[in-house]
Parts: structure tokens; sequence; C-alpha cells
């Protein structure tokens, strides 16, 4: 089967700061059935592919000359795995507020930044966004941000060694409901 | 779901795994197998395989199924699984020890239980493979670390079908002549493919994660990563496939081996290289008791390497083989297992507990778990006493080796006491340890809620 490509690139938004996240969505979501994703940006955006990849599509990463990335998601046909669970993997279509609250963790001993993101949270109000940024991506963490209700959205910086990550209070509770 | 939550048996292996080291250091200092017993006799068989399966195999399997999920941000295939394989694992280690007792004639010889070991260890590792290989498999393109563990996996493959086809023979159930062959030529494949391709790699991989997460020191993908595991995996793949073709054709195995030494030189150097850049280049100056204990084991791997060296220049590596393998499973994997086990047991013991209340309640940190001084002279015993032992075997002295393993069991009894200290929470004060909304972890298994 042939997959024909749309194509998305981020790079610009990348390179003047931004946030692409809700452009790739968007674009995710018209795609047409059949149809696959072919997206460039200037890192390999690994956070991504899984949310592409819980979606059920398959991907394929190339760097290209001058650092950038290549990526093509094809729909691999099967239906999207974990559909119902909340977090990241949900498709959150609404613009986030900017952050109320933002920790730099990256100097901090593991589970130390944990700790303080989860104890940020418990302060912030239904709806609020904490920004932090981490030197790893907190795998420990995001199980524990999906029982409590939150949603996240999170990447590697273009430096390729910060790891920001948003978290909105309640949100994933709000989205279900 | 992005992320990775609790293993809930981890703690069952890890439990079973220090009762198999505990019991094979009882055995060497009761004086059973080499080297009161000849290298090749049925006590030292019993012996290595309660070391290198009982302790050194389910202490990995049970640290992947944790770990696996870490290195790829996926969680594990099936959670399921892991119980029912520790079962078939343990009972197919006792088969084994039977079916070597029977070699000695001291088990009723109508039993078939070299047989039974095959089958049963051979569906516990390949239950092992079904599952983290379907859980590797969905994360593809695989970080570095998660590579060498896919490596490591394929030679548990080939080391456990080389030992079927050895027990097979053994038991009667074949007398295929290439199986034979294998069985009567083969054992220094099995040796290096399971000390080597599976033991010593899959840990060489999940050390470049665990210790730059320790360390708080960047993670490495360049040039020298890449290249410790593209030539430390030709070096693998040299040494089994490359040897299992040299036997079955009868053309020379020590040629092949060598090939495959040299390669497998590179690689240390290379991996060399990179361990002392991320202990130079980490941002937490003063490192915890593991970090450190991880760095002393790194050093067993490096005096290994040269005592290999040194004994095949003199060629004597084959008169001195048992100095070699006891120093890989004590200074070396034994020493990393116990110094990751003292972190990672306080780590996830910590996660069990008082993850669900962080942020609510005033908790612990996870030093608070750990009384570092107090093990520390458990350790600092410890490898001690693995250099007298190993010297012991090298000058032919069996009762020196015999009172250093015994000292060895002690030091080993004292680290696994710290253990489960960390595990009953025991040196937490009184007032911290259960805030409102946190039980108490169990011993031998995680309460872990679904997400």
């Amino acid at each position: 089967m042939t997959v024909t490509f749309v194509d998305v690139d981020v790079r610009a938004i990348l390179r003047a700061g931004g946030e692409p996240f809700d452009k790739i969505m968007e674009a995710v979501n018209t795609l047409k059935p059949g149809e696959g994703l072919r997206l460039l940006a200037t890192f390999k955006p690994t956070p991504l592919l899984h949310v592409l990849g819980s979606k059920g599509f398959t991907h394929e990463a190339k760097e290209l000359d001058g650092g950038d990335w290549e990526v093509l998601f094809s729909p691999s046909g099967k239906p999207p795995a974990n559909a119902a669970s909340p977090g990241a993997a949900t498709v959150d279509k609404s613009v986030w507020p900017e952050p109320v609250q933002h920790l730099d963790n990256r100097e901090l001993d593991p589970p130390e930044p944990m700790v303080r993101i989860l104890a940020t949270l418990e302060s912030m109000a239904q709806g609020d966004v904490l920004s932090a940024l981490l030197c790893r991506e907190p795998i420990f963490l995001f199980p524990e941000l999906a029982k409590r209700g939150h949603s996240w959205r999170g990447a590697f910086e273009e430096d390729g060694s910060t790891y920001k990550v948003l978290v909105r209070v309640g949100a994933a509770k709000e989205a279900a409901a | 779901m992005i992320g990775a939550t609790l293993s809930r048996w981890t703690m069952s292996y890890f439990a079973a795994a220090l009762v198999a080291l505990m019991t094979a250091e009882g055995l060497m200092a009761a004086g059973y197998g080499y080297p009161a017993a000849a290298i090749e006799a049925p006590e030292t068989l019993i012996l290595v395989h309660i070391v290198t399966i009982g302790w050194l195999s389910i202490l990995m399997c049970g640290a992947l199924f944790q770990f696996v999920p870490v290195l790829i941000a996926r969680p594990l295939y099936s959670d399921a699984l892991p119980l029912p394989t520790l079962g078939l694992l343990l009972t197919g280690l006792v088969a084994l020890v039977l079916g070597f007792l029977q070699l000695a004639g001291h088990a009723p010889a109508h039993f078939a239980f070299f047989p039974a070991a095959a089958v049963l260890l051979g569906s516990g590792f390949a239950l092992v493979l079904w599952n983290l290989g379907r859980t590797l498999w969905s994360a593809r393109p695989l970080p570095l670390p998660a590579r060498f563990v896919v490596v490591g996996l394929f030679s548990v493959g080939a080391t456990v079908f080389l030992g079927i086809v050895f027990a097979l023979v053994l038991g009667g159930a074949t007398s295929h002549s290439h199986f034979v062959t294998l069985t009567s030529a083969g054992v220094p494949i099995h040796v290096i493919a399971g000390l080597g391709g599976w033991l010593t790699f899959t840990a060489l991989g999940v050390s470049y994660r665990l210790l730059a997460m320790f360390m708080l020191a960047p993670e490495l993908s360049g040039v020298t990563t890449r290249g410790a595991f593209y030539v430390g995996t030709a070096a693998i793949a040299m040494a089994i496939i490359g040897g299992v073709a040299a036997v079955c054709t009868e053309a020379n195995l020590q040629t092949v081996l060598s090939v495959a030494a040299i390669l497998g030189l590179g690689a240390f150097l290379l991996y060399a290289r990179d361990m002392q850049h991320i202990y130079r280049a980490r941002k937490r100056r003063t490192i915890e008791l593991n970090s450190r204990m991880a760095a002393v084991a790194l050093g067993h791997l490096a005096a290994v390497v040269i005592l290999i060296a040194v004994l095949l220049s003199f060629g004597a590596l084959r008169q001195h083989i048992a100095a070699v393998v006891f120093l890989t499973c004590f200074g070396w994997l034994s020493g990393l297992g116990l110094a990751k086990l003292y972190k990672i047991v306080a780590f996830l013991t910590w996660l069990e507990c008082y993850g669900p209340v962080l942020g609510k309640a005033p908790t612990p940190r996870v030093q608070d778990l750990v009384v570092e001084g107090r093990a520390l002279k458990w350790f600092v015993l410890y490898f001690v006493m693995v250099w007298v032992a190993t010297a012991a075997l090298l000058l032919g002295e069996p009762l020196a080796f015999r009172a250093s393993a015994g000292v060895i069991l002690i030091a080993t009894v004292g680290i696994v006491a710290q253990i489960v200290r960390i595990r009953r929470l025991a040196d937490v004060s009184a007032t911290a340890r259960l805030p409102a909304g946190v039980h108490a972890p169990r011993l031998l298994f995680s309460l872990v809620k679904p997400v």
C-alpha cells in the first residue's frame, strides 16, 4: 500500500521558541484514512513518536544534512492503543493558558524533580499550568500525573539535553467529563 | 500511557536471587565443588549454575522487567507473566541440580531430571524473551542502552539453547552427532555466551543509563558508545555463531575465540572510556555508595580483562580458568549487582510507599531509607575477600579459598540485612515512616495500583 504524506514543517516555530504540538495534532486529526504525515523538525521528537504510536502510527525518523530531522508517520492499520488512557496520549486540542509556575529542576538529584513538581501542583488551581525544566524525561512522574488526573505535554528542547514538561492541573479529568 | 510503573514481582526476583547467592557461597565455604572437586565435576557444575542461573540471571531478569520500561519509556508488555516465569526458572534450576546429582550418582537414576530441566528452563527463559522482546519491539527505533539489552537477550537465548543441547545429550534424550560434538567441545561457547553476551553485555547497556541517571551525568550516544555496541556485538556474534560453526565443522575453535577476544578487548576499552567520561562529567560531586561500589565493580571488570591477558600470555588460561570465572562472577557481576540492588531497592520502595502521597504529605527522602556507613563496611569486606579468594584459587590453596568464601558469605549476609532493613523502612524515623495514606511495603512483592 502506498501512503501519501501530508507535509508539516515546524522548524520555523521551533526556531522562534514556540510550541508546535497543537499544530502537529491538528494536522494529524485532519488526515484522511490511509494518509501519513511527513514532519520536519529541528530535533528528533521522541515523545511525539510515542504519542503518535499510541494513535496507531508507525514512524521512520532520519537525520537530514544540517542536523534537522524528517519523520515519516504512516498509519499502521491497527486501532490506536490505550485510546481511553488519560494523559499525553489523549488528544487535547485546546490551547493551554500560560504557565503560572516555572520550575528549573535540572540540577536536582532524582527523584527531587518529581517531588517538587508534585508538591507544587498540589498548591495550584484547577486548569492552571506548570512548566518545569528537567535534565531527562521524567519516566516515573507520568504515571503519577495520570493517577492524579493531570495532563502533560513534554519534549526535549532544541539543545537535546533539557526536557521541558508542561502540566495542567486536573485537565485529564476535565477532558474525560 | 507513556512512562514506567513499578514491576510487581521484581522484589520476588531479587529475594530468590539473593537466597541463591548465599546458598552458593555457603556451598563454597563448605568445600563443595571446585577446587575440592574437578572443574568439570557435577558438584562444580551445580555450584556454577546456582550462581549463574539462580543468582545472576534471576537478578538480571527481575531488574530488566523493571528497567527495560525505563530505558524505552514504555510499559512492560505483560505484568502477569513474570510470576509464572520465576516459577519455571526456579523449578528448572532445581531439576538441573538434580540432574547433576544424578550424574554424580547422588540422585535416583530413573527420573528424567535433565530433560525436565531443559523444558522448564527453556520455557522460563522463552517467557523472559517473549515479554521483554514484545516490550522492546513496540519501541523501535531503540535507544543505544536498550540495544545492548537486545544483544544480551539473543545471547541468553543462545546460552539456553546450548544448555538444552547439553542437558538432552547428558540425559540420554538425543545422540545426534552435532549435538554430541557440541556437548564435548561447546562448553567454552556456553560460558562466553552466558557470562559475556548475556550478563556482562546487558549490564554494560543498563549501566550507561543507570549511572548517568544517579550521578546527573550526560547520556552518551556518541562514537565511542556506538563503537562499544557494534564491536561488542561483533565479539559476541563471533564467539557464539563462529564458535558453534567451528565446532560443527571441526574447524579450530581456538582461532575463532581469539578473534572474539580481540574484538571484546576493543569493546571493553571503548566502554571504559565512556564510563570514565560519565564519572568525570557528572554534575553530582559527592556520589552515593551505590555509584562508588559500582565503580569498584567496574574496576573488577578491568581486572578480569587484565587477568585473562596475563594468563593468555603465559599460556596458563586453561589451567586458571576457575579464577577467571570466579572473579567475573563475584568481583564484577555480583559486585555490580549488589551495589545496584542497594540503590534500586531503596528507590523502588520509596516510590511504592511515598509516590502516591508526594506533595500531599511530608515524606522522607530516598536517602533516608539507607544508612550508607553501615553498608560500606560490608561492601569493603566483600570486595577484599573476593580478591583473597581469587588469589587462593590462582595459588592453589583450597583451604584459604574456603575460608575466604565463608567471609564473603558473612559480608553478603551483612549487605542483604541492610537491603531487608531498607524494604522494612527500618531506618526511617518512626514519626516520618508512615504518613497518612501510606502502607508499609511487603517484603517480597510490590503493591501496585493500576493507573
